[in-house]
């Protein structure tokens, strides 16, 4: 409840420490195929509490922070005990004997860049949370080891419950520092949950904390997802006792009917503008796509065939719609104009494709693909070509959406029993489970990353 | 608390004061920490208020009445034992006039047993589908009164939103064929609930070929 969702810089005093804000350097290479995993070590967060109270802040900050950076996949972490080890068998000359640094009033000469350096660290993170006065402080920098100065430093100032949102900021700060491209660590997921009993939309970050309840219809709620910036979220529920579209405003709360024909009211796919949806009805006897605007007026269908088509996703220029249809004799990708005109069958590998999701840099579609006997993930070029085989031994795999940098996918997995949500990198490894509720999991969709 | 909801009135109003600003003059050159704090505050003042309670539940399952067909059992068995006295028992002359009309009496039909299924991704109705279909055209034939709902289901294979359409064809290849033995169309409704509620909750395919179905709810 405490917990509402665009947060974002809500108590966020945020201190510039570096007035740099394009890097100069270009420490990873991220658009390099083979680029080497950048060394960096994250020393523990030290903590300074104004109560007795042990809430472990600086244990939770390092952990957090850890685990986006091991997410990106553009990192070697190194496990900052090393240093100690170091320091025991071998103390680099001219080195004092302070063993950790401290951050909060010292200056980085007192900071031992040899010792890490020794243990093979490119880049160093130094934190320090402190809690006074129902206030809470992070102050976090990450240092150039080799050179021996700060790449990037940040100071936020918030609640106690902003920790993550505060580590995930500075995680994005790391890797545009390093990398100079946007990361995704304060992005969210929306997914369907049957953790109350009905299916419900719920909210989490896109590492599965902080999940919250978005709707309470006591129903079948289906197929959220969001607008493209972040604000709204579209879907199906039963709330009236058939399948209808609504639109969720996240800001407001506020609910609006967008589309309640007789029959299905299903499948909406945000065009990259905001302006349109595509979805698919059957009002007209049989399930087709149409395009709506986003409030409803302005519906114009685009698929004649008596055949079953649904689950539209427009590419990231808007250009072309890829959808779901069995006109072939099986659910397979085809791909058409946004009028519905030049309709070409993607797939034909395998007799049951579904659920395309275009990648937010429009190079490959992710969809869920019957093959080798089981339900997987694949990707393939928009034309069709270099299939692409994600996932294995995942028992059923579903409902893939992509990250807005279109390196990592969510999607549902039966691995673990009840379905849930699962993220993986575009290569179909490191694969993390996200979320444990019971009831099951189903229908990720990733945010796009939210404009401040 | 009171220092907390202070400070939270400020922020209040100082991002009213802001938005005001802001909406006043250009809309771009917000700085963006500000404007990011605007979401903030409407959020945490919306975001708790409870949903309104348009509980809305959906349609119950109807498991229909399995009610057997109302036959007075006591009857045929006294008529079985003709041995002794001739006088007609009185009470069984009402009772027997209400047995043979079965039209006035609202007729029950066990429509839960009549669901008809399906074969994987498919909507076409079996000869047994069709069996069943024709049971229920002429009982709707007899009981002009009566309307159904057609409920299109499919099993869990496959995304939801391709078995919702899986759904609804299988609902509309019963309400055609209904429709061809002479049902009005006003009289059958259909909604299809894809996977979403399925007959048996397993996970074999013995489970996944019961859920492949279409039920018949008697609506009004």
């Amino acid at each position: 409840m405490k917990k509402s969702f665009f947060l974002f810089s809500s108590v966020f005093l945020l201190v510039c420490l570096t007035s740099e804000l394009s890097p100069a350097k270009v420490y990873i290479d991220i658009r390099s195929p083979s680029f080497r995993k950048f060394p960096i070590v994250i020393s523990p967060f030290k903590t300074t509490l104004a109560t007795t109270e042990d809430l472990k802040l600086g244990e939770r900050a390092t952990e957090i922070l850890s685990s986006d950076l091991s997410i990106s996949g553009f990192f070697a972490l190194l496990e900052p005990r090393m240093l100690a080890g170091n320091l025991a068998r071998a103390v680099p000359e001219g080195t004092s004997s302070e063993t950790g640094p401290r951050l909060m009033g010292a200056t980085f000469e007192t900071i031992d860049f040899r010792s890490w350096a020794n243990i093979g660290a490119e880049a160093l993170v130094l934190g320090e949370v402190v809690y006074k006065d129902r206030s809470l402080t992070l102050e976090a920098r990450l240092y150039d080891v080799v050179k021996k100065e700060m790449i990037v430093g940040k100071r936020y100032i918030g609640d106690i419950t902003d920790l993550s949102r505060m580590i995930h900021r500075f995680a994005d700060e790391i890797i545009f520092a390093l990398t100079g491209e946007q990361g995704f660590f304060q992005t969210k997921i929306v997914f369907v949950s049957k953790t109350t009993g009905n299916k419900e939309i719920h909210l989490m970050d896109f590492d599965g904390r902080n999940v919250t309840q978005i709707t309470r219809h006591q129903s079948i709620c289906l197929s959220p997802r969001f607008s493209p910036d972040g604000t709204k979220i579209a879907f199906t529920s039963y709330k009236a006792g058939n399948p209808d579209l609504y639109i969720k405003d996240l800001r407001t709360s506020e609910e609006r009917l967008v589309s309640q024909y007789s029959g299905l009211n299903i499948s909406p796919a945000w065009s990259p503008d905001g302006q349109r949806l595509a979805l698919t009805l059957s009002k007209d006897g049989n399930p087709e796509i149409y395009t709506v605007n986003a409030d409803g007026t302005g519906l114009l269908r685009l698929t004649h065939h008596p055949a079953i088509d649904v689950s539209p996703a427009w590419s990231p220029d808007g250009k072309k719609i890829t959808f779901v249809s069995n006109r072939g004799g099986n659910p397979q990708i085809y791909i058409m104009d946004p009028h519905g005109e030049n309709i070409q069958r993607l797939t034909f590998e395998g007799t049951y494709n579904t659920h395309p999701a275009w990648s937010p840099r429009g190079d490959r579609i992710a969809y869920d693909a019957l093959l080798g006997g089981n339900h997987n993930i694949c990707t393939i070029r928009p034309d069709g070509s270099d299939l692409r085989i994600l996932t294995a031994n995942l028992n059923r795999c579903e409902t893939p959406s992509w990250s807005p940098d279109g390196r990592h996918l969510v999607f549902s997995s039966t691995r673990d029993g009840g379905p849930h949500i699962f993220l993986m990198d575009a290569e179909g490894t490191r694969i993390k489970r996200l979320t444990f509720h019971k009831g099951g999991d189903t229908y990720p969709n990733w945010s796009p990353r939210f404009k401040e | 608390m009171i220092k907390k909801s202070s400070i939270w009135w400020a922020v209040l109003i100082s991002v009213i004061a802001i938005v005001f600003v802001a909406t006043g003059c250009a809309k771009k050159q917000v700085v963006k920490e500000e404007v990011a704090a605007k979401p903030v505050v409407e959020a945490k003042k919306e975001v708790p208020k409870p949903e309104p309670p348009k509980v809305a539940p959906p349609p119950p399952k109807v498991e229909a009445k399995v009610e057997p067909k109302v036959e007075p059992k006591p009857e045929p068995k006294v008529e079985a034992v003709p041995a002794p006295p001739p006088p007609p028992p009185p009470p069984p002359e009402p009772k027997k006039e209400a047995v043979p009309p079965v039209a006035p009496k609202p007729e029950v039909l066990d429509l839960a047993n009549l669901r008809i299924h399906f074969a994987f991704d498919d909507y076409n109705l079996s000869s047994k589908a069709k069996e069943n279909l024709e049971k229920v055209a002429s009982w709707m034939s007899r009981n002009p009164a009566f309307k159904i709902q057609i409920e299109g289901h499919a099993c869990e294979i496959g995304t939801n939103e391709y078995n919702l359409a899986l759904g609804e064809r299988r609902a509309n290849s019963a309400k055609k064929y209904l429709e061809a033995l002479g049902v009005t169309p006003a009289r059958i409704s259909t909604i299809s609930y894809g996977e979403e509620r399925p007959l048996d909750p397993g996970h074999t395919e013995e489970s996944r070929s019961k859920n492949r179905r279409d039920e018949f709810i008697q609506s009004k």
